[in-house]
């Protein structure tokens, strides 16, 4: 009995978080005069939302969005590691790195706008891409991640002579892999899924696809098929990578915050 | 000499601008204007500001109801999945809704939960006919007109985008119990329910502080949720402190009011962050 009540417990919880999920995959496929009828419960089945997305520009929003994520998230690595490495050390600046950690972004809104008001940054695709470069998350997940590493190996390859270039990519990148690639994901989401700054910080020309999309549910609000289906696709990518790598992330994540 | 591309890029986007902003506080300033100082205006103007006090007031409601139900949650939610089959797959699933595309999720919600001609509300009517008294019961919300029923939107949005987050922290807690610890307490004759809350409970405390301060960090930035769902709206209701800095600042052109309010908020998180923990250490 009390079994059946934890499972149907769950069973709730499983639909109503995947629900929003269900329902944007099936009303993406509805056929508009469904949808303007409000007959949404009868089937049907239909692409022609997927075909009136690329006049509006969809297409050119994601290559975009994902070049400009990608970008910054590789900066976010590769000053990341370096750093966190030189934490794992012993240099005395973990503090600094949690304090910023703890700083909510939508402070970091007014003013980042007033510092780059000053400069030609502001407007330009690279105000998506510098304030990136260094993150404060990548730099932790990195330094638990390299904690739980036994420091000999380390200390074996510099007696060896290897040089600290050496070691960050010969020693410790095979191992750190699967933190790598979970920070990796994790920040690019968070990259990915900013909303308020890219709209504030960039001209339309250069909005990624989610202040994209906010626009569009403005402009079309109820034509929910074509909304439908520019959330499904661009949902997709970040998903897929998600799911790809879904263990991993899910384990090393919960792994770094045992420590 | 590895850390300082890293401290180059947060120095100078990360803490220089937090000292800029308190210079542009004290600015009459558009952003794109010529500045003109003002001294402490913006921060007089502030405190008489209705609009600031209303959004100080539902920031804190906001907190209220998203902190409790977010530590229940993922407590239960931990709790009950321990040791279950399902364990892995379903926190994979809960983790999905944190990395999707967030405006993407804000368009499924929306077009799902609209009152009226959402399609959850068409799909409640065409199982359950209007016209039973049943249907009465199932009627979704009507947060577009209802300032309550919008707080509670935002709540269960950022509720659905962090469960998986919080679970995980607890679930990381849950299996650094030692075994032997559960098993000393069942010796002793403890019942399931006793060694939850004498053994289990107590230990998941440091999770729980965690989860306190990163639901605070949450709540405060359910912004972005506000601005995709609720605008705000209806009659400021869901206009949360980080909605109205950019409201004030960035459809208003009052960046140095703006500027004056994120440092009223900086200190509020400071001050919050300094409370919990001395909270925490005395229970």
């Amino acid at each position: 009995m009390k079994n059946l009540l934890r499972h149907l417990f769950v069973a709730l919880l499983v639909l109503a978080v995947a629900l929003p999920f269900l329902w944007m995959a099936y009303a993406a496929f509805l056929p508009p005069e469904l949808v303007n009828s409000g007959d949404i419960t009868r089937f049907g089945f239909s692409l022609q939302n997927f075909s009136a997305l690329a006049p509006e520009g969809f297409w050119w929003r994601l290559a975009y969005s994902l070049g400009v994520s990608s970008l910054a998230t590789l900066l976010a690595l590769l000053t990341g590691f370096p750093a966190a490495y030189a934490l794992r050390e012993g240099a005395p600046l973990l503090g600094l790195y949690l304090f910023l950690l703890a700083v909510p972004a939508e402070m970091m809104l007014v003013p980042l706008y007033g510092v780059l008001a000053g400069t030609h940054l502001l407007g330009s695709p690279w105000a998506l891409i510098w304030p990136f470069a260094a993150s404060p998350f990548v730099v932790f997940l990195l330094y638990q991640g390299l904690r739980a590493v036994p420091w000999q190996i380390v200390e074996a390859a510099r007696i060896d002579g290897a040089g600290e270039g050496t070691i960050l990519r010969r020693v410790l990148l095979p191992i750190m892999f699967p933190h790598l690639v979970t920070a990796g994901v994790l920040s690019f989401a968070a990259h990915w899924n900013l909303v308020l700054y890219p709209r504030v910080m960039t001209g339309e020309k250069w909005w990624t696809l989610q202040v994209w999309m906010a626009d569009l549910v403005r402009k079309h609000p109820s034509d929910w098929g074509l909304l439908s289906a520019a959330a499904l696709l661009g949902t997709l990518p970040l998903a897929l990578v998600y799911l790809l790598f879904e263990r991993k992330i899910v384990e090393t994540f919960e792994g770094s915050l045992k420590g | 000499m590895g850390l300082a591309p890293s401290l180059l890029v947060l120095a100078v986007f990360g803490l220089y601008p937090f000292l800029e902003v308190v210079r542009f506080s004290t600015w009459d300033w558009s952003g794109l204007s010529r500045p003109h100082p003002v001294g402490l205006a913006n921060y007089r103007e502030l405190l008489t500001d209705p609009a600031f006090w209303h959004s100080l007031w539902v920031t804190l409601e906001l907190a209220l109801i998203t902190l409790p139900s977010f530590l229940a949650l993922s407590l239960l939610v931990a709790l009950a999945l321990e040791g279950q089959r399902y364990e892995r797959w379903v926190k994979g699933l809960l983790f999905l809704p944190g990395l999707v595309t967030l405006s993407a999720a804000a368009v499924s919600w929306y077009t799902l939960l609209s009152p009226e001609y959402g399609a959850l509300q068409t799909l409640l009517y065409t199982l359950i006919p209007e016209s039973s008294p049943l249907a009465r019961w199932l009627v979704v919300p009507a947060w577009d007109r209802e300032p309550f029923w919008a707080l509670l939107l935002v709540v269960a949005f950022t509720l659905w985008r962090y469960l998986g987050y919080g679970v995980l922290v607890v679930s990381a807690s849950l299996k650094s119990i030692p075994r032997s610890l559960l098993e000393a307490a069942w010796v002793d004759g403890a019942t399931p329910r006793q060694a939850l809350r004498y053994v289990t409970l107590p230990l998941l405390r440091p999770a729980v502080t965690f989860l306190l301060v990163v639901g605070t960090i949450l709540a405060l930035q359910s912004y972005v949720a506000v601005f995709l769902l609720t605008r705000g709206g209806p009659f400021g209701g869901t206009r949360v402190l980080g909605y109205f800095i950019y409201q004030v600042g960035f459809e208003q052109y009052r960046l140095g009011y703006a500027a004056a309010a994120t440092i009223v908020l900086l200190l509020l998180t400071l001050l919050l962050a300094y409370a919990q923990a001395r909270f925490m250490e005395e229970h």
